[in-house]
């Protein structure tokens, strides 16, 4: 059988040669030509991509890193100083905790993000189609929502006086809060927007997750007596498995990168328990005279991003899908 | 002839990419997006003047101005662009790194030794006489100047803090006029806290707290965080009064727990959610404007002394200068621009803008602000005169060391307010001071005036 499979190519190789009249032993010279050919073609394929790359990714980010070791403005000749952006960065307590709240803020937005969309693709996939439309199109709709619109109506939903959350707990006799304004309260009201912002397209993916998923499976798991939770537990979760990595990546990385949410509805108040990396370094490159500093403090939130996401891959191995 | 046609559709291919990349990069950030006044007259020189979006009456101030001006000769045509405030930062960074500065813009006073020590803007003084900066009040051009070198041309003042209030609501709760000490301030608030209504209201973050009590901090301390020259931070338990009377009402529930408002905006006191308020005299115009039912029952006094010292300072003097950009190709034009319109060439066009925006803002020439106060006596902003000559004379220039110092100490005032133990959260800010100052190597940079 390996000859066989050895041989085809050779003969098939030598009709080849043989309708256009060329001796076999040419052969391989014209297959290295069309090899050449078909990689100088692809290369030319990837051409514009990786300029583009190159132009707006890679040569920024060198760059980047080349402006962090100095003190650099639009005005004068940049001043070297080694590694002190980087030393007074980590020294400085504010983007440590920045840091953290950026995780802490990710931990309360991500999860629950992923089990509401869960339960609504879940939904969606068990009603009819023209319901099935109505309530997908009801979720996405805030992820068309800008985020500072997003922001601004719900300082108004949370405005400690007149807003409309006061008016609501108020029927129950509790006094008027300060959600944004308490150190206690105002990050988890940030995560409550940033929840609502990031679900329509989460629960289409997962929708779009369960819908690949062949009915046999679910056909065998009913012939066995399954019911709704050990189909979900034994069938849907393991094989979305890919889904739910790609989402909590993303999801993860979105949240603590979050930036318009603290800037319009907090400007990172109160006692800075709501200011995330994002802002704390659009802060710096806002005031400060150079900006080596918010450029090491970028690098450094990148590396930590990439660290996290590295580990998350690891620990959640991506598959290939059992039915691939 | 087939790798031929490779390379050519390898080449079209490139010079595809590098029109979409060409393509993606002429955005040109920071051109003009509004231009005001008529084209250029043929030869004259063009500058390009960039001013920070104000109210409407203050932006027509301005386009009227760059019209009088460009019609009042043919060498130099200046364009007027009006950037939104929250576009401005955005606008101005993407322009300078792109080399399309404007050749002079707005820029506020604690902006100006900063930009003028980093060398982004350009000494005026070889370009307008001593004759007119003599007219400019002392402690104002030492603000705008370094080593001698004046960088900036004042155009107005704004004492950031003055004691708002109800009058109305003092009369029902039986209280006779504004407080003169913190004690009576305290007291009255707690008093004139009633339902909706909260007896005293001011910044409450640490972002609107840091500029806004710059001149309470000079009140009670007598200086500012830092040392003079930016060596070591001067926070001691001098400061504790200060976070002490915030903790206070804070914690009495006479200020709400969350402002209702940023501290620019006059709204809550207009609409009567609050008896006093501690805002700027911008305050005047919004009130005039937007509240004129009101006017009567409105009041305006200096914050108190913390030391009973009624000439101690309790505002700083902040507001809006021009400066010419250190790149501009034509800073002598720029200048004679500046000179014309706000050092003496047409005073009476000045004072149309303090009349415009109902003598809300103070002009720091002396010469202008006396025909101001004049004039302000018969406008309909009841409470000019208080302003200019109680609040005004005793008011500091705002801060030029690096908003980090200004934001360690608001954020001791915030944590304060929020609970923390005063003494503590006075060393916090003194550590973080400290810090900084190592950090950024402070020590000895202070500019000279």
């Amino acid at each position: 059988m390996t000859q066989t499979v050895q041989a085809e190519p050779t003969t098939l190789g030598t009709a080849a040669a043989r309708r256009r009249g060329r001796p076999s032993r040419k052969q391989p010279r014209a297959r290295t030509g069309m090899n050449a050919r078909s990689n100088t073609m692809a290369y030319l394929m990837l051409a514009p991509v990786v300029i583009l790359l190159t132009i707006f990714v890679v040569w920024p980010v060198v760059y980047a890193v080349y402006l962090s070791f100095y003190n650099w403005s639009f005005y004068t000749d940049p001043i070297p100083v080694g590694w002190r952006n980087y030393m007074n960065v980590l020294g400085d307590r504010t983007f440590i905790e920045s840091v953290g709240r950026g995780l802490l803020f990710a931990v309360m937005v991500v999860p629950v993000q992923l089990v509401i969309a869960f339960l609504f693709a879940s939904l969606v996939r068990t009603v009819s189609g023209r319901v099935a439309t109505l309530l997908k199109v009801s979720i996405y709709i805030p992820t068309i929502v800008s985020g500072v619109i997003a922001s601004i109506i719900f300082v108004l939903i949370y405005n400690y006086q007149g807003g409309i959350l006061n008016a609501f707990v108020g029927l129950f006799g509790v006094e008027k809060q300060a959600w944004l304004g308490n150190v206690s309260t105002a990050l988890p009201a940030l995560a409550v927007p940033a929840i609502w912002l990031g679900l329509g397209i989460c629960s289409l993916i997962m929708l779009a997750g369960m819908v690949d998923i062949p009915a046999t499976y679910y056909e065998a798991a009913d012939l066995d007596g399954a019911n709704w939770f050990q189909k979900t537990f034994f069938v849907t979760i393991p094989l979305m498995k890919n889904i739910f990595l790609f989402l909590l990546i993303t999801g993860f990385t979105a949240a603590v990168q979050q930036f318009e949410l603290p800037l319009v509805m907090t400007d990172g108040g109160p006692l800075e328990r709501t200011l995330l990396p994002n802002l704390y370094i659009f802060q710096h490159f806002r005031n400060d005279t150079y900006v080596g500093y918010s450029i090491a403090a970028a690098i450094l939130l990148m590396v930590v991003l990439g660290s996290i996401s590295a580990v998350i891959f690891r620990v959640l191995n991506s598959e290939k899908a059992v039915d691939g | 002839m087939r790798i031929n046609r490779f390379r050519a559709a390898g080449l079209a291919a490139a010079a595809g990419a590098l029109a979409l990349t060409a393509a993606c990069g002429s955005g040109t950030p920071g051109q003009p997006a509004d231009t005001g006044g008529d084209d250029a007259p043929e030869g004259a020189t063009t500058v390009e003047f960039w001013q920070l979006s104000f109210q409407d009456v203050e932006n027509e101030w301005y386009e009227a101005a760059v019209d009088a001006f460009n019609e009042s000769q043919d060498e130099i045509h200046v364009n007027l662009t009006q950037v939104p405030g929250d576009a401005w930062e955005q606008r101005m960074t993407a322009a300078q790194a792109a080399g399309n500065a404007p050749d002079m813009y707005t820029i506020a006073y604690n902006g100006v030794v900063s930009a003028a020590t980093t060398g982004q803007i350009t000494s005026l003084s070889p370009y307008i006489g001593d004759d007119v900066w003599s007219d400019v009040q002392e402690d104002v051009l030492a603000s705008i100047s370094v080593e001698g070198e004046h960088y900036a041309f004042p155009m107005l003042v704004e004492p950031s803090a003055v004691l708002w209030y109800r009058t109305d609501l003092f009369e029902e709760a039986g209280i006779d006029g504004p407080p003169t000490t913190w004690e009576e301030l305290q007291d009255y608030a707690a008093q004139l806290t009633t339902g909706d209504v909260y007896g005293f209201g001011a910044a409450q973050s640490a972002g609107d707290m840091g500029w806004s009590t710059w001149g309470l901090q000079w009140n009670v301390a007598g200086h500012l965080p830092i040392s003079d020259d930016w060596s070591e931070a001067q926070v001691g338990d001098e400061y504790a009064p200060l976070l002490q009377a915030w903790q206070d009402m804070y914690k009495a529930g006479s200020m709400p727990q969350q402002a209702l408002a940023g501290y620019a905006d006059a709204n809550p006191l207009g609409e009567g959610h609050l008896a006093m308020n501690m805002g700027g005299s911008w305050f005047a115009s919004v009130l005039i404007n937007d509240f004129p039912e009101m006017l009567d029952n409105i009041g305006a006094a200096p914050m108190p002394s913390f030391h009973g010292d009624p000439e101690a300072p309790t505002a700083t003097l902040g507001g809006w200068t021009w400066v010419v950009d250190a790149k501009s190709e034509v800073p002598e034009e720029a200048a004679a621009f500046i000179e014309a319109t706000l050092g003496g060439g047409d005073d009476e066009q000045l004072l149309e803008y303090f009349a415009g925006t109902q003598f809300s803002k103070y002009s720091p020439r002396a010469s202008v602000n006396e025909a101001l106060i004049e004039a302000a006596a018969s406008s309909e902003n009841p409470w000019a005169a208080t302003i200019a000559e109680q609040i005004v004379p005793f008011s500091k220039p705002e801060a030029s060391y690096p908003w980090d110092i200004s934001m360690a100490f608001a954020t001791a005032l915030e944590q304060a307010m929020q609970g923390t133990d005063v003494s503590t959260a006075l060393a916090d800010a003194e550590a973080e001071i400290n810090r900084l100052i190592e950090a950024n190597q402070l020590a000895g940079t202070a500019p000279q005036p």
